[in-house]
């Protein structure tokens, strides 16, 4: 019974102190979605997820400056503004670390930030170790990121879908039909973000299935890791892919994200549609997503460390 | 007929009844997503398909054979009815189920049960019944017993690894549904025609 005890305890959560800065840690947990390592350096706590091509960073914060931005993607999610400057209510599907929030929540106090997660112990993690603590107005619902789109009749201004399990994204929610219920679900002027992965066959499937759904999509490019944030509205005029036509935010706002956020450097990210490809692609939807073999970790965040 | 066409059969059960637990999976997820609660309904309701299918047909097998036989037919019928209603009204009856139930877990249990139940537990009555024909044909019923749920099994592993590897990723699971009742109508076909009579050397 003791080893038994033993072998749960290990598996649950192997804590490893490095010793040499008091305070600093590794720890692992195996849940029953992900395998997950947070590591504390200094000021800067990450959260990982292990996968069978090694660790993707999910999230980062510098617990001595919570509101920057730590990992490049969350800045390019930031994209949404020049679509729909003034969020009201925002859905994001997927918590990761909350990397997102906290910058979000200061330039938007009063907004409705509802975040989605499968994965109770991620909430967890970013409660105790990631400085994120749900509030009024950034409440987390644990369950399956579809389910709660199906069920919940809100209207929102942003939807950002981010959803990863151990480095794979969950096959029904990159569907036709999904994007169909996001759309729905999406107020008139709102825009749909969505976290995708270059390099990989399942980048031109994305594509080819949220132009499926929205009439108007716009790329931009993250340097470095591979990732591309997809910005799609259901309108169709005024011309977005035009950037003379994007909104800019407050001032009040504008002040918040100074010299955390570029807005200018995220404009530069902006990238074509690659047609031809996108053209050959196969379209995902219910009946047919082999998501998991359109290789969605090829060039995830993964890298080097 | 020869050997041969017996275990193709029994291994063609196998593959129909693992195979089509990797196809509910991707019926469910779109209605109740892919956690691990919906993972644990759709194994519980196969095994307990299993379970109930392997013990009924245990009985049938002991049944005067003119019941037995009828018995095998009725089977053959629900196995045939039941994959019809998922391949046709399959997707519609999911979408039912998922707003009539507030609850996400009972949603999927009744699901499970409604969509699946039956043909795994029709398609399981099958392997008593080829280890009864082993039986008459002379071979020992312990060795008859290992035999069928030995290569059964590995015709499982088989649907496993076909229907997630080179199915999946290359047809529609509403198109594989069809494929499903076209191969359960041959192989039970040709089963109940090999249960007729038993003429294994």
């Amino acid at each position: 019974m003791k080893m038994l005890q033993c072998v749960l305890g290990l598996s649950v959560a192997t804590a490893v102190l490095a010793g040499a800065d008091a305070g600093n840690y590794v720890e692992s947990y195996d849940t029953i979605y992900n395998s997950l390592t947070i590591e504390r350096n200094g000021s800067v706590v990450e959260l990982r997820a292990r996968s069978r091509r090694g660790e993707a960073l999910e999230s980062a914060v510098d617990l001595n400056d919570p509101l920057k931005l730590m990992v490049a993607y969350t800045r390019s999610l930031y994209a949404g503004v020049f679509f729909q400057p003034k969020p009201a209510r925002v859905l994001m599907i997927g918590l990761g670390g909350a990397g997102f929030h906290r910058l979000f929540s200061a330039a938007y106090p009063d907004a409705l930030l509802q975040s989605v997660e499968l994965d109770p112990k991620v909430l967890e993690l970013c409660e105790t170790r990631l400085a994120f603590k749900p509030t009024a107005k950034t409440p987390v619902a644990l369950t399956d990121g579809r389910m709660f789109v199906k069920r919940d009749k809100t209207q929102w201004d942003w939807i950002i879908l981010d959803a990863f399990r151990g480095g794979f994204v969950p096959p029904h929610l990159k569907t036709e039909e999904y994007y169909r219920e996001c759309a729905a679900r999406l107020s008139d002027r709102g825009v749909f973000i969505s976290n995708l992965h270059s390099g990989t066959e399942l980048f031109h499937s994305d594509i080819k299935t949220i132009k499926t759904v929205f009439p108007q999509v716009v790329l931009f490019e993250t340097a470095g890791r591979g990732n591309v944030i997809a910005c799609a509205v259901k309108y169709r005029t005024p011309d977005m892919t035009k950037p003379e036509n994007w909104g800019s935010v407050e001032n009040s706002v504008a002040q918040v994200l100074a010299g955390r956020l570029d807005l200018v450097a995220i404009k530069e990210e902006l990238m074509e549609i690659p047609a031809k490809q996108v053209a050959k692609a196969r379209l995902l939807t219910d009946d047919f997503s082999p998501v998991e073999f359109l290789d969605a970790m090829k060039t995830n965040n993964t890298g080097p460390k | 007929m020869p050997l041969i066409a017996f275990y193709a059969i029994v291994v063609t059960l196998g593959i129909l009844s693992m195979g089509f637990q990797m196809l509910g999976s991707r019926l469910l997820s779109p209605h109740f997503g892919s956690a691990i609660d919906v993972w644990a309904c759709l194994i519980s309701t196969f095994l307990a398909a299993f379970s109930l299918g392997s013990m009924l047909g245990g009985a049938i097998s002991n049944f005067d054979p003119i019941v037995r036989r009828w018995s095998q037919y009725a089977c053959a019928f629900a196995a045939f009815g039941s994959l019809l209603v998922t391949a046709v009204w399959g997707r519609a009856l999911l979408g039912h189920i998922e707003v009539g139930f507030s609850s996400v877990l009972l949603g999927v249990l009744v699901a499970c049960l409604a969509l699946f139940f039956v043909p795994v537990a029709a398609l399981s009555t099958f392997s008593p019944q080829c280890v009864h024909y082993l039986a008459q044909a002379g071979v020992a019923p312990g060795k008859g017993s290992g035999l069928v749920y030995g290569v059964s099994t590995l015709g499982n592993i088989a649907g496993v690894m076909l229907t997630t590897f080179v199915l999946i990723p290359n047809f529609r699971v509403s198109t594989l549904l069809y494929v499903w009742l076209a191969v359960a109508v041959l192989n039970l076909a040709a089963l109940l025609r090999l249960l007729r009579t038993p003429d294994l050397p």
